[in-house]
């Protein structure tokens, strides 16, 4: 756990038009021992704001300008176009990105997964074989590698809610194997009584290959997943916790774990 | 200027999945097999830029290479049989042309002068032309907002000279004249009419159309609600008028909790912490009737703004959704004349909903779908939202004299013009046609930066007082706000979609996502920085002032001046006769069920029974983290709960409940006591979830058929239901709206009376969303109890009688104060934690309410009815007020509900059986995933698996 003698890890919260699980997702990380704070992109492209100033990139879920194009595809853009340098330094010294649901299609869409080559785009996000918009719980199964977000939590079947129309993992064979042989797939859909990888409608609620839900670059520090973890750090978040104890809520570890390799390692500040 | 085609496809070996699905709806909905294959793709069309300029777009932002290819200025499905371009019509906003020109900015392309988006489908086989018409018409495009692209357009600018301000000479009109001028535009009657006459007639002048509008829209039934403010008469007396017969029993109630009541954009209950909460709910019937989707999308976004217009400014929190319409299996014959099929209304309504509230990121978790043969003229589409506020920040405010009148948000274009006017009245075979400029598509995002900049400006204490721009735009909003100072507004100021609206379309403009503040000007420069780093557009349009008058300009020239006095005074008051219609309803009971099996699957299928999972599904109703009772839940994910109950600050243990009730069968065979079941229902579904009875307010929405005598008759006693139900409760209803016109006029002058509609909503507050409670059975062995008076006889509406054709006007009728007391012993129950599920009695009886108990915990129940109860009527009376609730011991339930009726029912099982007994005779045994199939089965067919 945090040392009370060093300060709170910084998390810039990034939002802009049509962001939405900013609230919730600063809440899961000051519940962490995190300091969240809601930076809009704007405030960034003008300076009001640096990246530099924080530990932890946080990009959350929502509908950046509104999806349109591609999901989370102007954003990405924009990132690509204005805060190249910035994002790049702040992966190169060590520091922690997380992008959940739109956040991780914004990061596919960057290039900064899964190979950290901002402005190429190697694997994307395409809409759920269902043709629609899915909410619903999902388990998921996280595997063995160095994500620093799952650290400890490897053969342990989690569940988070997925509320997304576009969160089918696509990419070609290649990229796919060394995304695999790389140990960089971090979260796979799995079924509710085997707790295996599974491509099965509605376990596997859009059709990604390989049952992904979310990777990791391969320095383990850069992550995005489509379920949303923020959605359960709360014991009634769960839609069953009145039939059964479920324990620490799933999405806590995660957000403690990131809050406290950012306190341990100090990157930056 | 060149305008460059941009064409992208999924790459041909991986599935096009938005061609999939369409294919399969052309040959399972409209059933046309000739169609063998679909595909899709995207065009973007780009106004000002080279090919090469399009080619790096398109590389960098257009297409991407890992899914997808491309081509620019050159066909790319090119072997289709047919080939159909479908955009949206000129004029009408997409909402994807901004991104464009942002994202396009971003990569350093600045050229582009306009640009727009439209999908192309290629169709394979042997399609005929009138197939394929039928596939543009029944599936693809809406003429209202959308067209066949049949050439490359010459550009894509909107240009237009704008129109002057014309006089009508009102004062040389005469009755016939008056009328011919009200008719399918002002929709006033000729007493108002007349009282615009005099009142320019004593001006010595004629009006011009900014003021005549001002006046029909402010007069308009939508807005004025003049039936509701209309003294009654029934058999000769006098009564007083609907809203004050509402708002004297509000007021009589005295709820220590509610904090505004019937004041501001919506109603207002203390929370806890300094906090409160909000609640307003709409109707959107005329728009969604003719454009589903945008209307539902407008309808939603509306009732957003009705929350971030409340006190100055709340967050919404929630969003809840219920619909009626026609069944989806409607044969297309029976569909009248100018109206859209119920199977493409249902599920465009859902799409509208789901877009608006996702995107807005507001949970949408509460609702309901109803259907009956007589919506097929029209659906009753309610969209109801909910906010948190500092209690401080709450209650109506009011500006100041020399305050600036302040527009934020989209901008204005020629949208839903005369919608207010056209909401109030009736539904012809030319409603299309005519109004086709009513609707529009809605822009969440638009909402939402302007929702994140609002709760800023609110925080800085910077808005004096903020109301929606709905029906009736500017003039509505700014004409309200300034009703005791007057406000002077320049209409040139006002930005612009494009040029070439007259001022009096400025004025009365319908375009969304906008709202009215009024600032002092020392404000001002703080609240554009907000507004600037949220990109957000903020004008100031006008002033308000201490004149008493409403006054237009238009560069310099003034184009409106009217009296305050006159505009909100000057209607002339109503006098309306009710007078009763025949309900006669004859009885006709059925025989008892030989096949017990099938009718109880006939019962779980009814689709006012069924499962309505695959709807709620593509709502994110998970977004904020508040979710403390979800729709659904369960071992499967897959039983429904009766309310819903958020913790909408995060860290805090309290919470909001949320809940509904309607029941417009109910209210067609007896007003009365159907109004009465619609407010059980809600309030029955909240105290079922945990919440006290006793910190619960109200909302109603009226949705009536145009009031003749007969149809303000069955009003009237609509709301005198409401009110005896206040008295008994002393659950205080604090916001409502009304909408009476839902009747149908067919060109051969056929008149076709929609079902009324009474819908009632609830929310209130729990200390504790930890003690609030699922329907699923939580173990095998449980004890389960049925509390609550119902007198089984009362068949009258239920699905039972509609599946077996049997009639009866014997509907249920439920006593106020016997509920009152059942509620609060639940409630205690409840908060005990005695009670390990509990599920209220509503449509399907209790054979349904246990069916998805059982779904929820993957188990079964063995149950004894009561041997004074006929069987079929004992399983399916649908009297609601009642409970089914699991107790671990029987001790419990005589100690818990020794005050209230109860009897045990029966108790869990752990095989997945349910087995009926009545005076120890075996009665069924079923299998209970016979029951679930059979009541996934309906909205599975319509809108896919889950």
């Amino acid at each position: 756990m945090l040392n009370i003698n060093q300060s709170k890890p910084r998390i810039c919260i990034l939002r802009t038009d049509g962001t939405n699980c900013d609230q919730e997702t600063a809440y899961a990380f000051n519940k962490s021992g995190g300091e969240s704070h809601l930076v809009h992109v704007n405030q960034l492209r003008s300076s009001a704001a640096k990246l530099s100033d924080y530990q932890i990139l946080a990009v959350p879920g929502g509908f950046s300008y509104g999806d349109d194009i591609h999901s989370g595809k102007v954003l990405s853009v924009e990132l690509a176009s204005f805060l190249n340098e910035q994002l790049r330094r702040f992966v190169d010294e060590g520091k922690l990105v997380l992008g959940i649901c739109n956040g991780f299609q914004v990061l596919v869409r960057t290039g900064l997964l899964p190979w950290g080559e901002l402005g190429s785009i190697k694997a994307t996000l395409m809409q759920n074989d269902s043709g629609h918009f899915e909410c619903r719980w999902t388990n998921l199964l996280i595997e063995q590698n160095n994500c620093v977000f799952t650290k400890g939590l490897a053969g342990t079947v989690v569940q988070y809610q997925a509320a997304h129309g576009e969160g089918k993992f696509y990419t070609n064979e290649t990229t796919l194997q060394k995304i695999e042989q790389a140990r960089q797939v971090v979260f796979r859909y799995a079924g509710a009584a085997s707790g295996q990888p599974t491509q099965d409608y509605p376990q596997n609620p859009n059709g990604s290959l390989h049952a992904i839900a979310g990777i990791c670059d391969r320095t383990g520090r850069v992550l995005g997943l489509m379920p949303h973890p923020e959605r359960f750090v709360e014991t009634f978040h769960h839609p069953n916790w009145r039939r059964a104890s479920l324990g620490e809520p799933h999405g806590m570890p995660l957000f403690r774990n990131a809050v406290v390799y950012a306190a341990q390692t100090g990157a930056g500040c | 200027m060149a305008i460059q085609e941009v064409r992208v496809q999924t790459v041909p070996y991986l599935e096009d999945i938005k061609g999939k699905y369409l294919l399969h709806e052309i040959q399972n909905t409209l059933h046309i097999t000739s169609i063998t294959g679909l595909v899709t793709a995207k065009v973007y069309r780009l106004e000002g830029i080279s090919a090469q300029q399009a080619e790096f777009l398109t590389r960098h932002l257009l297409a991407e290479e890992v899914f997808q290819i491309y081509t620019v200025n050159e066909a790319i499905i090119k072997d289709a049989d047919k080939l159909v371009e479908v955009a949206f019509k000129p004029g009408v906003m997409n909402p994807e042309t901004g991104s464009i020109l942002k994202a396009a900015a971003d990569l350093g392309i600045t050229e582009i002068v306009a640009a727009d988006s439209s999908y192309e489908y290629g169709f394979y086989g042997t399609l005929t032309d009138a197939e394929t018409e039928f596939i543009l018409t029944g599936l693809l495009v809406n003429e209202t907002v959308e067209m066949v692209v049949t050439e490359k357009p010459a550009t894509l600018i909107i240009k237009g000279k704008p129109g002057g301000t014309r006089v009508i000479p009102i004062r040389n009109m005469d009755d016939a004249a008056l009328l011919e001028l009200s008719n399918d535009n002002l929709f006033l009657n000729i007493d108002e009419m007349r009282a615009i006459r005099s009142y320019f007639i004593n001006l010595d002048r004629d009006p011009t159309d900014c003021e005549i509008e001002t006046l029909a829209q402010t007069w308009s039934e939508h807005c004025g609600h003049k039936t509701f403010k209309a003294t009654i008469m029934v058999d000769g007396q006098a009564k007083k008028p609907f809203y004050q017969r509402l708002r004297e029993s509000t007021g009589q109630a005295n709820h220590p909790l509610v904090l505004s009541a019937f004041e501001d954009d919506s109603g207002v209950m203390h929370f806890y912490d300094g906090l409160a909460l909000c609640g307003k709910v709409e109707t959107h019937n005329s728009p969604s009737a003719i454009e589903p989707y945008g209307g539902a999308m407008t309808g939603s976004g509306g009732v957003f703004r009705d929350i971030m217009g409340t006190g100055t400014g709340a967050k919404v929190i929630a969003s809840t959704d219920m619909f009626c319409f026609a069944p989806p299996d409607l044969p297309d014959t029976d569909v009248p004349p100018g109206c859209l099929h119920p199977h493409y209304l249902l599920r465009r309504v859902v799409d509208g909903v789901r877009d608006y509230g996702n995107r807005m990121g507001i949970p949408t978790n509460n609702g309901s779908v109803h259907f009956h043969r007589d919506f097929r003229a029209k659906p009753s589409v309610i969209v109801g939202a909910y906010g948190l506020i500092p209690a401080a920040d709450a209650g109506k405010r009011r500006p100041v004299g020399g305050d600036l009148a302040v527009a934020i948000g989209g901008r204005t274009g020629r949208d839903g013009i005369h919608g207010a006017t056209f909401s109030s009245g009736e539904m012809t075979s030319r409603t299309i046609d005519v109004n086709a400029s009513a609707v529009q598509i809605g822009h969440a995002i638009e909402e939402k930066r302007m929702s994140d900049a609002l709760l800023r400006a609110r925080e800085e204490k910077l808005i004096r007082a903020i109301t929606d721009c709905g029906a009736g735009g500017f003039a509505s909003a700014f004409g309200e706000m300034g009703e005791d100072t007057g406000v002077r507004i320049y209409l040139d100021r006002v930005p612009l979609k494009y040029q070439g609206l007259a001022p009096w379309e400025i004025w009365l403009s319908e375009s969304q996502e906008r709202m009215g503040l009024a600032v002092a000007p020392k404000h001002m420069e703080r609240l554009a920085a907000i507004c600037r780093e949220h990109n957000v557009e903020v004008t100031v349009i006008g002033e308000f002032t201490g004149t008493g008058k409403l006054e237009l300009f238009y560069h310099d020239e003034p184009v409106g001046e009217l009296t305050m006095e006159f505009l909100h005074h000057g209607l002339p008051e109503r006098v309306m006769t009710a007078a009763p219609q025949e309900h006669s309803l004859p009885v006709s009971e059925p025989d008892l069920p030989g096949d017990w099996e099938q009718v109880c699957t006939q019962v779980m299928q009814h689709l006012n029974v069924c499962s309505k999972e695959p709807i709620v599904r593509m709502y994110d109703h998970g977004v904020q983290g508040s979710n403390a009772l979800p729709p659904f839940s369960g071992i499967a994910g897959d039983a429904p709960n009766d309310a819903v109950v958020i913790a909408p600050v995060p860290g805090q243990k309290y919470g909001a409940v949320i809940a509904h009730g309607l029941n417009p069968v109910l209210n067609s065979i007896d007003p009365y006591a159907g109004s009465i079941w619609a407010a059980t229902e809600a309030v029955a579904n909240a105290v079922a979830s945990g919440a006290n009875p006793d910190e619960l307010v109200l909302i109603d929405n009226f949705i009536w058929p145009y009031p003749d005598e007969a149809s303000l008759f069955d009003l009237d006693r609509a709301v005198d239901a409401c009110v005896d139900f206040v008295k008994a409760t002393s659950m205080p209803f604090i916001s409502g709206k009304d909408s009476l016109s839902s009747t149908y006029r067919a060109p051969d002058g056929l008149v076709l009376k929609i079902p009324p509609v009474l819908c009632i909503s609830c929310f209130g507050r729990v200390a504790d969303v930890a003690q609030t409670i699922s329907t699923d059975f939580k173990r095998p062995g449980s004890i389960i109890a049925l509390v609550g008076q119902r007198d089984v006889q009362q068949m009258g509406g239920s699905a039972y009688f509609d599946i077996t054709g049997a009639t009866s006007p014997r509907v249920p009728l439920i006593n106020p104060d016997q509920l009152i007391a059942t509620l609060r012993s639940l409630h205690r129950a409840n908060h005990s934690g005695a009670v390990l599920a509990c599920h209220d009695i509503s449509e399907g009886g209790l054979l349904a309410a246990l069916a998805e108990m059982c779904l929820g915990g993957d188990m079964g129940a063995a149950v004894s009815l009561p041997a004074n109860e006929r069987t079929d009527y004992s399983l399916f009376n649908e009297t609601a007020g009642c409970f089914l609730v699991e107790l671990a011991d029987q001790a419990q339930l005589e100690e818990l509900f020794k005050n209230v009726p109860h009897i045990i029912l029966g108790c869990t099982t752990a095989e997945q059986n349910m087995s009926v007994t009545q005076a120890n005779k075996n009665i069924f045994n079923i299998s209970t995933a016979r029951l679930f199939t059979a009541w996934q089965k309906p909205m599975q067919e319509v809108f896919g698996g889950c």
